[in-house]
């Protein structure tokens, strides 16, 4: 229904075409109503003079410096992932050989000194067979203090033989 | 002031995820995003414009205003060119407001202290334009009889109407920023404008 009394838009159509959702009779109707289109001029003026007026208002309030609260500008993702990757390469082009060289040089160390021959029950009788005939070699040659007042020594009853000492 | 931020609360929740979802291509306007200044210079006064009315809170709508392009500066990448700079910007402003009339310190603050759009202040700016002196008087009376209206309208009324009449969108941009139907937006805009066309007189 857009026409009301003496065949005007209704406040509804009126509305509507302010909206901007006008119906085709509407636009029909205001092609040829000069009256209804002073009503839609009259809210259209005083709208514009409003908006003109407070926009008037708002430019003369001093505006903000906001470039130094905005943080630096954050680069492209696809630059990021290329740094990334630009990275992870010199790091593999310097690694790499450098990791190589040194499994070089501990190879050859390693090639180079002989394995330490681990203590065998032989070799431990061995030495203590030597310790014990070096040990008779020096007794041999030194007189005893005892033997100056014609004793024997004898081991301590109270005290038993090391294990260490039992073995040389 | 109360009744400026009572609404605000159910305002504005799919601003950003209406436009996300409606924005699918990158242009030229990136290029109008990547200079603050340029930005702020362009888009300042008419931001500060609609904030200042949808608050009511001049002090408090330069704050948001700021806010509102600091945070479209910051997430500029995630700007696509199907709607424009403008609209985007809206919805932005929309967001920070909520969020700003949400916070326990703005609400003890509206109690303590506000400050009101000052209706005579605004109306001395009216544009001359060839009005002899007695147009310009009654054009100032209109302007502040309107503002005066604008501010009796609910939160989600006044915003919308603003988003139409000032901020010239489509009833289908204010639908995709606020997230709601057009037959929503419609209703709000007929009930707006009765209020206001009944209170301008009887030929508006």
């Amino acid at each position: 229904m857009t026409s009301g009394e003496a065949g005007h838009l209704t406040e509804e159509a009126v509305n509507d075409v302010l909206i901007g959702l006008s119906s085709p009779e509407a636009d029909a109707h205001l092609a040829v109503c000069q009256s209804c289109c002073d009503r839609l001029e009259q809210f259209r003026s005083t709208m514009k003079m409003f908006n003109q007026t407070s926009l008037a208002w708002s430019e003369s309030r001093p505006s903000t410096d906001l470039r130094a609260a905005v943080r630096p500008k954050a680069r492209p993702a696809i630059f990021v992932r290329t740094g990334w990757a630009l990275a992870a390469m010199a790091l593999l082009a310097i690694g790499i050989p450098v990791w190589n060289h040194e499994s070089r040089i501990l190879h050859s160390h390693a090639s180079a000194s002989a394995p330490a021959p681990s203590d065998s029950e032989t070799q431990i009788a061995e030495d203590n067979d030597l310790l014990r005939s070096v040990d008779a070699v020096l007794s041999e040659n030194e007189a005893s203090p005892l033997s100056d007042y014609q004793l024997q020594a004898r081991p301590h009853p109270r005290h038993k033989a090391r294990p260490e000492l039992r073995n040389r | 002031m109360a009744a400026y931020a009572a609404n605000t609360l159910e305002m504005g929740t799919a601003a950003h995820g209406g436009l996300k979802s409606s924005l699918t291509g990158r242009g030229e306007s990136i290029r109008e995003l990547d200079d603050i200044d340029a930005l702020v210079k362009t888009h300042w006064a008419r931001l500060l414009r609609f904030v200042t009315y949808s608050t009511g809170d001049p002090d408090l709508a330069e704050t948001i205003t700021q806010d509102t392009l600091l945070r479209a500066y910051n997430s500029r990448e995630s700007f696509r060119d199907e709607s424009s700079v403008k609209t985007w910007l809206t919805g932005i402003a929309i967001n920070v407001t909520r969020d700003h009339l949400r916070t326990k310190k703005y609400k003890f603050w509206a109690r303590v202290k506000s400050t009101a759009i000052d209706v005579h202040e605004m109306s001395s700016f009216i544009p001359a334009g060839g009005l002899n002196p007695e147009g310009q008087l009654l054009a100032r009376e209109k302007v502040k009889l309107l503002s005066g209206i604008i501010g009796t309208l609910s939160q989600k009324q006044r915003t919308i109407f603003l988003m139409k009449f000032s901020e010239e969108m489509t009833v289908n941009e204010i639908g995709d920023v606020l997230g709601m139907q057009v037959n929503t937006v419609r209703t709000h805009l007929h009930r707006a404008l009765k209020a206001v066309r009944g209170q301008l007189g009887a030929d508006q």
